[in-house]
């Protein structure tokens, strides 16, 4: 079954098609309307502010893709996706910072490049190892393994023992000019917009190749009934570690990305709220990979939109934008409880619902 | 004295746990906002007892206050989820944790605040050849009275009797005219108080921060280890998590120095949950297609 509505008249003939991206000219125009608009537009038109906050969006979104691949395609609910960016992060710091690369590499900017990659693969491992005990449990024990691998992670590990290597004591910062791809140095937003949407693009392309693959299908199967996949030669303790990889390996990719957006990193950027924060982001989005890009469009930018309310509001009431971090911890409580209430399938629902309007329109049946 | 303080903390854990416990076998909710509530309880005795209200008459404020804010929660945000996928309810507990932590701090500030003038000393005093501080032993004094307090009320009331027969069969404690809305609120309003004492009782020992909504937050181990739905399981579990989190502090600080006494208690849980999932004492759920 096709997953578009294809217009009046127009069949698939082979199987193929049914699989593919951009089913429809109109569809192929849209999507590369959008890459021009993302790759040319955005930096063109927006400010050096706007392209900090995108900066943020496609931080977010591409946290929130990992924890999309495990809760929203394979049931594994998790609460700890931010120890797997952290890993990702810290690995690409130690690799770029320590590591005695040969002076050819250096020459070609290949190091970063490199980092990332042998970032997503250690993340991905570290992941797959807290993912062990899904072969046992599930649902709300599932919750807690990887509310341990959080804290075990980040508070302990990493603030205790991998912050102290150099004998730094808390933060790491990368002298300006060692973030480098190829002839690039990555110091302006705008250039870490460029690393930041290519990351992007490269991974959506991954991930949506791999879930219209054997492989999505048997995660699905697992997220609608794990029994039952098995029965069917699923095996899903496989297939459930995989997942735990593929999504730790895209946190990786996030936490080498957030290296070069902020030349430092300490072990604060990856507390349990971030866990939180990217769950929410999916709930709020909805389902899908859309859902997890709508999601994060969303909060970063309601909370921008918080921030400049806040500025004038602060003349009157100074509390506010001195405790300005409670009031977004509050604003984000808040619109989970109101998402889930009122809005359980979340902002891609709608914006399905709105395609499927325009689709026929003006002359709906 | 390390395994003394142990079980000393561990019956404020208990207290606390056992307000999770209530929750989850009535309502089938699992809890993330425990943690919150604790946090919650420790501002508001603090706030009392700084207007100068006697320490036993603030407690007793915060359960009033722990009843009002329970019956709220329930009505205005879990009641509308009764029935929905597990992810729903348990990110609904995270959002209202986040509310929660965000208000406390928007209210009380981030810095640490102590009872003042200091109601129980740190002194230690001697019971044979023990030795005990006064604050550790008069909290663990009041945590197992409530709890007990609390275990009678479940027993022996009316209401807690109603409570009992809707954990364990909701239709047919519906159909003998229990009103299950009320055995929620009833029992969301027992977890706030349960908490909010707990959270006041680990307040006098450290201070008052935002910490301790972390050491609310260790309760969740304390509930894997007894058993989800067992209130035994939670006193058991309570007090092992105290003692265990007191002697990783002690003897295996040597070897991992840093914060190993925070977070012992959930390595431990994570190997713990390989070898035995449904806890000490549990109901095993057989799943079948």
């Amino acid at each position: 079954m096709s997953r578009v509505w294809l217009p009046c008249g127009d069949y698939h003939q082979r199987y193929a098609e049914d699989q593919g991206w951009w089913q429809t000219n109109v569809i192929k125009g849209k999507m590369i309307l959008l890459l021009l608009i993302v790759f040319v537009v955005f930096p063109l038109v927006l400010d050096e502010y706007w392209i900090g906050v995108a900066n943020m969006v496609g931080y977010t979104i591409l946290g929130a893709l990992g924890v999309q691949l495990l809760i929203g395609y394979a049931g594994l609910i998790t609460l700890g996706h931010a120890a797997f960016i952290a890993v990702g992060a810290y690995t690409s710091t130690l690799l770029i910072l320590k590591f005695p690369w040969p002076q050819l590499i250096l020459d070609w900017g290949l190091a970063f490049p490199i980092s990332i990659l042998v970032a997503a693969i250690v993340a991905g491992l570290w992941s797959v190892l807290f993912g062990l005990p899904s072969a046992r449990v599930k649902g709300f024990y599932l919750i807690l393994t990887t509310m341990a691998a959080q804290f075990i992670t980040v508070d302990f590990i990493l603030t205790q023992y991998v912050s102290k290597i150099g004998g730094r004591g808390q933060a790491f910062s990368l002298p300006p000019g060692t973030i480098k791809i190829g002839p690039w140095v990555i110091d302006t937003d705008l250039k870490v917009y460029f690393v930041m949407i290519t990351l992007l693009a490269l991974t959506v392309m991954i991930m949506a190749n791999l879930l219209r693959s054997r492989v999505g299908r048997a995660w699905i199967a697992i997220r609608d009934n794990d029994i039952a996949a098995e029965t069917l030669g699923i095996n899903i303790i496989w297939y459930k570690l995989l997942n735990f990889f593929v999504a730790g390996f895209i946190g990786g990719i996030a936490g080498a990305f957030w290296v070069s957006n902020c030349a430092a990193l300490s072990p604060e950027h990856f507390s349990w709220f971030l866990s939180l924060w990217l769950v929410g982001v999916i709930l709020i989005g909805g389902a899908g990979i859309e859902g997890a890009i709508f999601g994060s469009i969303f909060m970063v930018v309601v909370m921008e939109l918080l921030q400049m309310v806040a500025i004038p509001l602060s003349e009157y009431w100074p509390k506010i934008m001195f405790s300005f971090a409670f009031v977004k911890e509050m604003a984000f409580g808040l619109a989970i409880c109101a998402f889930l209430i009122y809005e359980p399938r979340g902002l891609s629902y709608r914006w399905w619902q709105v395609k499927n309007y325009f689709n026929l329109w003006p002359f709906s049946y | 004295m390390t395994l003394t303080t142990g079980i000393m903390v561990g019956g404020i854990y208990a207290l606390v746990a056992l307000g999770w416990v209530l929750i989850y076998k009535c309502s089938g909710v699992l809890n993330l906002a425990m943690g919150e509530l604790t946090l919650i309880g420790a501002y508001v005795t603090l706030s009392f007892y700084a207007m100068g209200i006697p320490f036993v008459l603030s407690i007793l404020c915060t359960l009033v206050i722990g009843i009002v804010l329970g019956i709220l929660v329930e009505r205005i945000f879990l009641d509308r989820l009764i029935g929905e996928p597990i992810l729903a309810v348990i990110m609904v507990t995270v959002g209202l944790s986040f509310f929660l932590k965000g208000l406390v701090g928007f209210i009380w500030g981030t810095d640490t605040r102590v009872f003042e003038p200091a109601i129980f000393s740190l002194k230690p005093f001697t019971i044979g050849f023990l030795k005990i501080s006064i604050v550790y032993f008069w909290s663990f004094v009041l945590a197992i009275v409530l709890f007990l307090v609390f275990v009678a009320f479940f027993k022996y009331t009316r209401w807690g009797l109603s409570m009992q027969a809707t954990a364990d069969d909701e239709t047919a404690a519906l159909s003998l005219g229990v009103s299950a809305r009320f055995v929620y609120a009833a029992s969301w309003a027992i977890a706030f108080m349960a908490a909010g004492v707990g959270g006041a009782l680990l307040g006098n020992i450290n201070g008052v921060n935002i910490s301790i909504g972390y050491l609310g937050l260790l309760v969740l181990p304390a509930v894997v280890l007894g058993g989800l739905n067992s209130v035994p399981g939670a006193i058991v579990g309570g007090i092992t998590i105290g003692v265990l989190q007191n002697f990783a502090g002690t003897y295996l600080d040597a070897f991992f120095p840093g914060g190993v006494k925070e977070i012992f208690p959930f390595a431990f849980m994570a190997v713990f949950l390989l070898f035995k999932p449904y806890g000490l004492w549990g109901w095993i759920k057989i799943e079948r297609m």
